[in-house]
């Protein structure tokens, strides 16, 4: 009777994969990822998708180590960021596919060969806690002596958003390295990925951090007690791309999970969830600025690739984090 | 006890012995064994070079000395709180001392990471509780328990059940006449504890301290949870970020650590057993009463004091676990208008990776618990019959991969699993080197209590049964298997317990679609999901409360000793 019980139990656990299942990998937060291929499988009924969630250096540390012991398990990735793609694709990890739903979108916002696909903007702005005296404007505001030590950030060893916001910011005139040394110098603590952050300045740990802008404009709709600003300089921004596995065993079933995100029903999605749409003519979720009047920095992804190490290595100098 | 026979053996039980020994041994000694070699060979060469390369870099020295802080101040606070409870529990005539040895047993069996969780949500300015009632710190505070101070009181509260069994274990061996000797030559109250009680005490208190002291240098759910956003790593969570940020690439550098890890729970452990022997002190005398010493007048102030500690650090946090899966975003205070079960229906009706998690966690507690029963019956009743050198060998070192930190053993089977030998095919990845580890990690947990109920079997029944011709499986079925039943099945509860609600060790080795419940409840409050993973974490709660209540009421029927909290 055990031993029944113990085999079928591990029966239900090998994930039998079905004829059409495709596997995702991302970085989306657990709710998100859920809705997203809730809305897929509505339209596509005959193809079921398995997800898995975690940061994104976390993941694609675990996809290394797969890839190393020869059984890659995704056949599509939907993380947080371009810079970590390309790098993929330049090593021939990622499949090229010219998807149909492009032709609606800014060439900035796709790889040309095809190998990814960005599905949204996610800027990186200040959010504070309702509690305080005066709202920050500017990110020079999060380096004042006065806020030593109430400042969170996430740390960009953990989230792809973050590694592009450093990028971003140090590669700023006004700004550069000399602002992450006043921070550093101001105690900011930079730890984990922007959902410990968002906790900290919601909770009022921390009441100041840099944050992802739909967490905080989210949570602020349901009574988080937060305010999203965008800073005077402009925002750093990240593009949730998604891209196919070179070693995907299901190519058809990718293919049709990266048309669905890319149109508009999808995008739709998207908007429904609070991020802002990469599509043309989307408009914008309730409680952001107009699309044109949100000011975005200056960003160059092969710059960001090839610094991404020594940039990692510079901040963890700084901040002293393992 | 019986005495031995080596004669009452046959040739068909020599060579079952031999077999299930040497699945045994493969399964708990082979992966300690492969760390070691992993650890002084530096590329496929015998050598040290790597490993002091690793234990030079200035973060494996912060890291060991976080360690060695967390666990030795942890264990400190274990013993002040559980050898309190212990003396008097055992010694004096409190009230219902059944209902508070349950309730102490309840943070044993509470998984760190919802320890963790839990104490954060009644901490800090974030704390929903606090702000519902208004009491709040000041914005910007610190949450108090990111830091050291925190992760050694939170250490301290989830290991003081030790203490407090190990002490209580060794104060019911004093006998009544001993104390009464005391009490008729004129000693009072707290003169009789200090000159007669303390010093029979002593040894089975060390040895309490030694094996908390390993307990809590591997933990690692209390360190990640409260350490990592504080910065502060201590060595276990030091190899789960080396591990989670650079992948397998890291495993000969992780590996030196795993052994730096395993070399101070060693000396712990050898520290246990030199006091564990030093136990036995001969005293004459049955301990058929326990002692009842009268408080007196203070006996109700001692009764309020102790149910108030047992509430601060059981009742109190659960309530803010359940006030925080209670709220629609995170810093809402929870009021009529605001309390909603959103956090609920996601976390356990949309979320696949829940069910998946519970499926996982199920399958691999349910099946650890099955074949650790089928290889430990057999296996316990053949050593108690034919003590051959090599059973004695394994039976002195069973006890090594559970009391070795589970950081020590992830890495071990990875190192172990990761390529089989004679194939091209790993184990890494996939649900099977959880479960390789899990039987590795439970395996005396089960074989300890069947053990116990063994030695207290008559072998004349077997002999009986031998006698009249019937074959090894039929003295199997007919006769151990009935009389050791009762002590398998509680064996088999404590495992599915501990392996329900495993972290340290699957944290290491999950993977996607392997994932256990102690891994997605670290991975949403991880990932800003606090909501869902306090409502994830209630369930659980729920659940193992419920495991210990059927426990409870079925101990009447398991020999005595079986159940940890009725000693």
């Amino acid at each position: 009777m055990k031993t029944i019980l113990t085999t079928t139990a591990f029966a239900l656990m090998a994930s039998t994969a079905l004829a059409d299942t495709i596997t995702l990998y991302t970085s989306q937060p657990n709710a998100d990822a859920q809705q997203t291929v809730d809305a897929f499988k509505a339209a596509n009924p005959d193809t079921d998708v398995e997800w898995v969630r975690d940061g994104t250096t976390k993941l694609m540390a675990r996809l290394r180590a797969e890839i190393e012991a020869g059984n890659p398990q995704p056949d599509v990735l939907l993380i947080a960021d371009t810079v970590t793609l390309e790098g993929m694709a330049q090593d021939g990890l990622l499949t090229a596919y010219q998807s149909p739903e492009a032709a609606n979108y800014d060439s900035a916002l796709y790889s040309a060969d095809g190998f990814y696909h960005s599905t949204k903007l996610i800027t990186t702005g200040i959010v504070y806690n309702t509690g305080i005296e005066t709202a920050p404007t500017s990110w020079n505001d999060l380096s004042d002596a006065a806020v030593k030590g109430q400042v969170a950030m996430p740390s960009p060893l953990y989230s792809g958003a973050a590694l592009i916001h450093l990028a971003t910011l140090t590669g700023d005139d006004s700004l550069g390295w000399g602002y992450y040394e006043q921070l550093a110098e101001n105690d900011a603590r930079a730890q984990g990925g922007n959902g410990g952050t968002f906790k900290a300045v919601a909770s009022g740990e921390k009441p100041y951090g840099m944050v992802v802008d739909f967490l905080a404009i989210r949570n602020k709709a349901e009574g988080s007690p937060v305010e999203f600003v965008f800073p005077s300089e402009g925002v750093s921004y990240v593009t949730e791309p998604v891209a196919i596995m070179s070693t995907a065993k299901n190519v058809e079933g990718a293919q049709k999970f990266v048309d669905f995100l890319l149109s508009a029903e999808g995008q739709d999605v998207v908007l429904e969830m609070g991020y802002i749409p990469a599509r043309d003519g989307m408009g914008v979720p309730a409680g952001f600025p107009a699309r044109e009047d949100i000011k975005l920095m200056d960003f160059d992804p092969a710059t960001a690739l090839k610094d991404a190490e020594a940039n990692k290595a510079k901040f963890t100098e700084l901040f002293g984090a393992e | 006890m019986s005495v031995l026979t080596k004669n009452g053996g046959s040739r068909s039980e020599g060579w079952l012995l031999s077999t299930i020994l040497i699945v045994a041994i493969t399964l708990t000694l082979a992966p300690v064994l492969r760390l070691f070699v992993e650890g002084v060979t530096d590329q496929d060469a015998v050598g040290l070079s790597l490993a002091g390369e690793v234990l030079r870099q200035p973060s494996t020295l912060s890291a060991l000395k976080h360690s060695l802080v967390t666990a030795g101040f942890g264990t400190l606070v274990s013993v002040v709180l559980g050898s309190a409870f212990a003396f008097l529990v055992a010694l004096t005539d409190l009230r219902a001392k059944a209902a508070l040895v349950f309730c102490l047993m309840i943070p044993m069996m509470i998984p760190p990471q919802i320890t963790a969780l839990s104490w954060t949500q009644i901490m800090g300015p974030s704390s929903v509780l606090l702000k519902t009632l208004g009491m709040a710190p000041p914005l910007g505070s610190p949450q108090p328990l990111y830091s050291a101070q925190g992760i050694i009181l939170l250490l301290g509260i989830q290991h003081m059940s030790i203490i407090f069994l190990t002490l209580r274990a060794g104060l019911r061996a004093i006998p009544q006449e001993v104390v009464e000797a005391a009490r008729i030559s004129g000693a009072r109250g707290l003169r009789t504890w200090w000159q007669v009680v303390m010093p029979l005490t002593l040894p089975s208190l060390a040895a309490g301290t030694a094996i908390t002291f390993v307990t809590a240098l591997g933990n690692f759910g209390i360190p990640a949870m409260l350490g990592i956003p504080a910065g502060y790593a201590t060595l276990p969570t030091l190899v789960y970020q080396k591990l989670a940020g650079m992948g397998t690439s890291v495993l000969a550098e992780v590996s030196i650590l795993a052994m730096l890890i395993g070399a101070v729970a060693v000396t712990g452990i050898l520290t246990q057993r030199f006091f564990q022997s030093r136990q036995r002190v001969y005293l004459v005398g049955a301990t058929s009463r326990p002692l009842a010493i009268p408080l007196g007048a203070a006996r109700l102030p001692v009764e309020v004091l102790l149910w108030a500690v047992v509430y601060t650090i059981l009742v109190l946090p659960m309530f803010g676990l359940l006030a925080t899966s209670l709220v629609p975003a995170y810093g809402v205070p929870l009021r009529l208008d605001t309390v909603t079960l959103q956090a609920w229906t996601e976390v356990l009706l949309r979320q696949p990776v829940t069910t998946r998690a519970f499926a996982n966690s199920f399958g691999l507690a349910i099946g650890a618990a099955a074949v650790l029963m089928l290889l430990c019956l057999p296996l316990a009743w053949l050593m108690e019959r034919n003590p051959t050198r090599l059973s004695r060998l394994f039976d002195s070192l069973l006890d090594l991969p559970y009391a070795l930190p589970g950081v020590v053993l992830s890495i071990a089977m990875i190192l172990l699993l990761i390529k089989l030998p004679f194939t091209d095919a790993t184990l890494y990845g996939t649900i099977w080197i959880i479960f390789f580890a899990y039987l590795a990690r439970f395996f005396a947990v089960m074989f300890r209590p069947v053990q116990a109920s063994l030695k207290q079997l008559d072998p004349a029944m077997g002999e009986a049964a031998q006698t009249v011709g019937a074959s090894l499986f039929q003295r199997l079925r007919d006769v151990i298997v009935p009389l050791s039943a009762p002590a398998a099945a509680a064996g088999a509860i404590l495992v599915f317990l501990t392996a329900f609600n495993e972290l340290t060790v699957s944290a290491l080795l999950w993977s996607s679609g392997t994932e256990t419940l102690g891994v997605v409840i670290f991975n949403l409050d991880d990932s800003g999901e606090t909501a869902m993973a306090s409502a994830l974490a209630m369930t659980i709660v729920l659940v193992v409360m419920a495991l210990m209540v059927l426990v409870q009421l079925m101990s009447r029927r398991f020999p005595k000793g079986v159940v940890p909290w009725q000693t």
